[in-house]
Formats: C-alpha cells, structure tokens, sequence
C-alpha cells in the first residue's frame, strides 16, 4: 500500500531532524534520502501508470469531507520531476559553504510544500501551501544577503500575499455558491450550474491570483526581480524558476478543466501567453545581468507553455506539458550554470564575461547544451515539444507566432552564448567543484536525451501516443535553420555594438503600479468575462 | 438597509485596501491594506455562509436547529493563523529595510536599490 502523505512529510521531518547532526553527515544522509524519495516516488508513479489514479483521504473521511491527496498521472509526473530537480540540487550544493542547517531546512521544507500543492486535491490546501512557500522563497532568497536583498525579498512576499489574498476571496465565493472545496467534487458540482453568470466573480478573483503565480502578461514583473537576484544561492534560482513556476501553472491547469464547461477562457489566455512570450523575450533582450536574462526568458518560455496548454488540441496539450517538463530541465541547467560562472567571474555583467568554454569546459559543454535544448535545435529536447505545439496550431496565425518567438529566443541566446566564446584572459582552466560539473553535465545530458527519446519519454509520461511526422519535422528543422541565420544576422546588425532596448529597463514597475496591474488585469477579466457569457 | 449586510461590508473592506495597496507609497500603510484585505476575507466567509438566525457551531449545540456552517470558521482560523504570520514577516522585513535604506516610501526605495545594481 502506498502512502501519500509520507512523501509530503518526509523532507520536512528531515530537514527539523538534520538540525541534530552534524552539517557534513547530514548532507551525506540528506543525499541518501533524496535518492531514496526518487525511488518510492518513481514507485507511485509507476504505480499510477498501471493502476489509475491513487486517491487518500487523509484522516479517514469519505470522499470531498477530509483533506484528499490525489495522484493521477499528470501529478505524479510532476512530483517525480521535482524529486529528481531536489536530488540534483542538492548534489549540487553539497560542497558549497552557504549549505548549512538552516538552508537545508528551508529547502527541504520548500521541497514538501511543492510536492504537496501537486498532490493536493482541495483548493484552501494548496492556499495555505503556497501561502507557506511563499513565506520560505522569500528567506531562500534572501539568503546570501547583499544588499539588495531586503527590497527583492519584502516586494516578491507583498506582491504574493496580495496575489492569494485575491485567491481567497474568490474561494469564499466559490464556497459560497458550491459549498464544495474539492476539486473533483468541484468538477461534477460545476456541470449541474447552468447559469455562469454567478461563477464569473470568483473565477476573476481566483485566476487572477493564479495568473500572477504563472507570471503571465501584465504581472511577470515580480518574477525577474525574485528569480534573478544576486542574493539568491543559484540552486535556489534553478528551483524557482525551473520548477516552482510550474506550480502556478499546474494550479491554473486545474482550474481550468474544472470550470471550463461553463467558462472557456481559452482563448483569451492563448493571446495572453503569446503577448507574455513576446514580451519576455524583448525585455531578456534588454538586460545585461546574466541572471535576470535568463530569468525574463523564463517568462516567454512560460508564455510558450500557455500557449501550448491553452491551444485545445490535444497534440499542443501534451506538447505544451512536455515543454513544461524540459523547460525545467535546461532552464535549471542554465542558473546551475550561471552561478559558477558568476562565482568564477566575480561579475554579473554579460559584456565582462569571456571565454568561459577555454576557461571552463565542462561548464561550457553543459549551457552550450541547454541553450541548444531552449531554442529547439534538432534532436534537443526543445525542439520535439516545439514541434508538437506547433503542429497542434497549424492553420491559424499562432503557428507564425511561434515562429516569431522561436526568433526571438535565438536572438537572446546568441546574445547569451556571447560568453562561452573569446578568451577570459586567464591562464589555467578554473577548478569548478567535481560534483557541480557531474550535475550540470548530467542535467544537460538529459535535454539531449529528452530529444531522442521525445515521443518514447512522452508515452511514458502521460500515457499518450504521439508520434514525430518525419517530413514535417524535417521542414520545421529548415525553419530553425533559417531562423538562426536571420538571428544572427538581427544580433549582429543591431544588438552587437549597444543595446538598442537598453531604455525599457527605465520602466520598472513599483510596488503600487504592480498592484494596480493585479487590479486592472482583474478587472479585465471581469469585463471580458461579462461580455463574452 | 438590506444591503449593510457582512458580506457587501466584506467586499468593500477588501477594495478599500486594494486601494490602498494602489495609492499609497509608504510601506506600512501597504502592510495595513494587506491586513485589511485579509480581515474583509474572514468577514465574507463567516458572514456569507451564515443563514439568519442560526448559531456559532460552539459548545451544546445538540437542541439548536439552525447551526452555522462549521468549515468556513474552521478555514478561518487557519486564515487568522497565516494573517499573523505574515504581517509578523513583512514589518520585520520592512525593519530591515528601513534600517538599509532609511525610508518608508516605495518610490525612493526602489531608486536607491537600483544604485546597488
């Protein structure tokens, strides 16, 4: 019999238990049992795969009274993909001197409540659980304190409790209407409602919130600051950006299949992920700290998944969720990366780095191999989930449009890969950590992997067939081809001597003018919704 | 006077601090919008899923016949719990802040944060 709730419990009881021992045997042990917790999750999984879905009713309840952790397929997909990231992370800080008790304690703790918003099956749950992950992200990257450190921290905790202060209030409504907080008993209440009339406000408040948590269009602009700061350890911008993100939209996902036969916003949030695709990539174009471009690349990325999940096509669905996979996969590689880099550099300046596959090779190998997974290169991991989405959209503009923002992420990351080539000016090659090489290369390794064995890794994964058309793979592949081409040829006309989109850095958004985007956006949604319903 | 009712009072409560989350740069009176918010949340939901008349699911209730909806005032607690801890967090943050960067106003903070950069 397996047990969910101890998979949720287990880092967290660790992480208060290793306080006892002492730091270097309890990072031996916490290694161990991250092994471990891959293993008994790989288990779930697999079991998931034969059996169906595992539901458990924590206490004892029936159904829809108790708290109910339930894992389908999608869900344990995803907690195995976040006990992998936790395992690589924490190989990775293993010989770093910022790891100790406490942080171990925070990430470990960070590792249940993602585990736990997963499996969860009730809506004030998974609030209470992102309330608490939001409380732990802010002291994770708080964690190096620099200087600004206190700003980064307070304004990403503020802007979050807005955000699930907005989520509550719709739940209440919701509540109120329904009088059911789980989600599947959600799902068969909602089909008996006729009128979506009376839905419209508590959809508003609560996508609203999830929204912000997924860093779409009008309120990504805590996202950069909070991903990409220089306090933050890098493992910790890897988890957030590569993993944590993924929550938002794992949460968004549900709400959508559960309120979608009576409010189908899929439209509406297919433009929404196209803008905030486009958007991303203009303002990672704009910046020269290496962190903050890879972190507003995470937003487009993060616009190309909604596009994908949104598309209402199940070859751009399951595209859309793989990319949602192997964006965690080259986009931690590539903060994994970027901090050694910045450790061995000294410097956050993408101008003053140099050199960095003569310098350090392995390190070279691995971004070079990510950035070729980011971008969709043939045989990357990328690519395959490109073409899915893409081939789910053929017919309508949107195939173009992803054609536009496959251009633009090249030209962001020929602007990136600057830094692996030239020369760093420095003699010897530089002695990076044996066991963060191991992991950047395994983890790069694996967005090559990820590419051959696209179609096999997705029908392991959720179950569906879906095979890779050679020809139109082969034409898509041209496309690439021709976009690096014209990439280069846009990064050197115009983004090599200045940078020409230097000035939209001006524009940053307060605190105040962040909220009022939480504001206009919502009332946005209630406008369009009163329109269209 | 239909309409004083704790769920409509709840509602306005709750843009009353959006407002002022809007319109007001210093930092402290954004951490009472928060705290405002928060208490019109509390409010709809002890107040909406309460009909006329019915009583507080506290004590003896074994004679009554019209007992309030137990779980929203379950959730609540839970919701008073995290309220604390947050407000708790951030003017312990916002302590720091001050400390480092001598005011209270978002605006020049966020300039004098940008030098750092």
């Amino acid at each position: 019999m397996i047990n969910l709730h101890w998979v949720i419990l287990l880092p967290i009881i660790l992480g208060t238990v290793a306080k006892l021992i002492s730091i270097n045997t309890a990072k031996k042990i916490i290694a161990l049992f991250q092994a471990a917790l891959l293993v008994y999750v790989t288990q779930i999984f697999v079991d998931v795969r034969k059996n169906g879905t595992i539901l458990e009713n924590i206490g004892g309840w029936p159904d829809t009274i108790g708290i109910t952790l339930r894992a389908d397929l999608l869900a344990s997909a995803m907690i195995l993909l976040s006990c992998f990231l936790f395992l690589a992370m924490v190989i990775f800080v293993h010989n770093k001197n910022y790891a100790d008790h406490l942080f171990f304690f925070l990430f470990l703790s960070l590792e249940s409540l993602i585990i736990g918003i997963f499996l969860s099956n009730d809506l004030f749950n998974i609030f209470v659980l992102i309330e608490a992950a939001t409380l732990i992200i802010t002291i994770l990257i708080m964690y190096k304190k620099a200087n600004v450190a206190i700003y980064d921290g307070l304004m990403y905790f503020l802007i979050n409790v807005v955000a699930m202060s907005f989520f509550l209030m719709g739940l209440g409504m919701l509540y109120k209407k329904i009088g059911v907080l789980d989600f599947y008993a959600l799902e068969t209440a909602l089909s008996q409602v006729k009128d979506p009339q009376s839905l419209i406000l508590p959809y508003a408040f609560m996508i609203t919130a999830v929204s912000l948590k997924a860093a779409l269009m009008p309120l990504f602009s805590w996202l950069p600051k909070a991903h990409g700061t220089p306090s933050a350890p890098s493992v910790v911008s890897a988890i957030l950006s590569g993993l944590y993100v993924k929550t938002g939209i794992y949460v968004f996902l549900r709400l959508q299949i559960a309120f979608s036969p009576l409010i189908d916003t899929s439209e509406l949030f297919m433009i929404l992920g196209f803008v905030t695709a486009i958007a991303g990539f203009i303002l990672a174009l704009a910046q020269k700290d290496i962190k903050l471009l890879l972190a507003y690349s995470t937003v487009s990325q993060i616009g190309v998944i909604m596009i994908g999940i949104n598309l209402d096509n199940p070859v751009a669905y399951w595209g859309g969720l793989y990319h949602l996979m192997n964006h965690a996969i080259f986009k931690s590689t590539l903060f994994l990366t970027a901090g050694m880099i910045i450790s061995e550099y000294k410097t956050r300046n993408l101008n003053e780095v140099n050199g960095v596959f003569e310098h350090m090779p392995a390190v070279g190998v691995a971004t070079i191999l990510s950035i070729l997974g980011i971008i969709g290169a043939p045989l990357f991991n990328g690519s395959i989930s490109k073409y899915l989405i893409a081939s789910g959209s053929s017919g309508t503009w949107i195939e173009y449009g992803l054609i536009l923002i496959n251009l633009g992420t090249i030209v962001v990351f020929i602007k990136y890969g600057q830094l692996l080539f030239g020369h760093s000016g420095k003699k010897e090659t530089a002695d990076s950590d044996i066991l963060e090489k191991a992991v950047v290369l395994t983890l790069s390794i694996l967005c090559f992997l990820g590419g051959i064995f696209g179609s096999q890794l997705i029908a392991i994964l959720f179950n569906v067939d879906l095979t890779v058309d050679l020809r139109s793979y082969v034409i898509k592949m041209l496309l690439f081809f021709g976009s690096i081409l014209l990439g280069l040829l846009i990064y050197r006309g115009l983004f090599k001597k200045t940078n020409r989109l230097a000035f939209i850095n001006s524009f940053e958004l307060g605190f105040n003018e962040m909220c009022l985007s939480i504001t206009l956006f919502f009332a946005f949604i209630v406008i369009y919704l009163k329109i269209a319903f | 006077m239909i309409y004083i009712n704790g769920e409509s009072i709840s509602i306005l409560l709750f843009f009353v601090g959006v407002y002022g989350l809007i319109a007001r740069r210093n930092i402290i009176k954004s951490i009472m919008s928060i705290s405002i918010m928060q208490v019109a949340v509390i409010l709809y939901f002890v107040s909406a899923n309460t009909a006329p008349g019915s009583i507080p699911p506290i004590g003896d209730i074994a004679q009554t016949l019209q007992v309030a909806d137990p779980l929203p005032q379950a959730l609540m607690i839970t919701d008073i719990v995290i309220g604390i801890g947050v407000t708790a967090a951030s003017l312990t943050m916002f302590i720091h802040l001050y400390h480092r960067f001598r005011s209270t106003n978002w605006q020049k903070i966020m300039k004098k944060r940008n030098r750092y950069d």
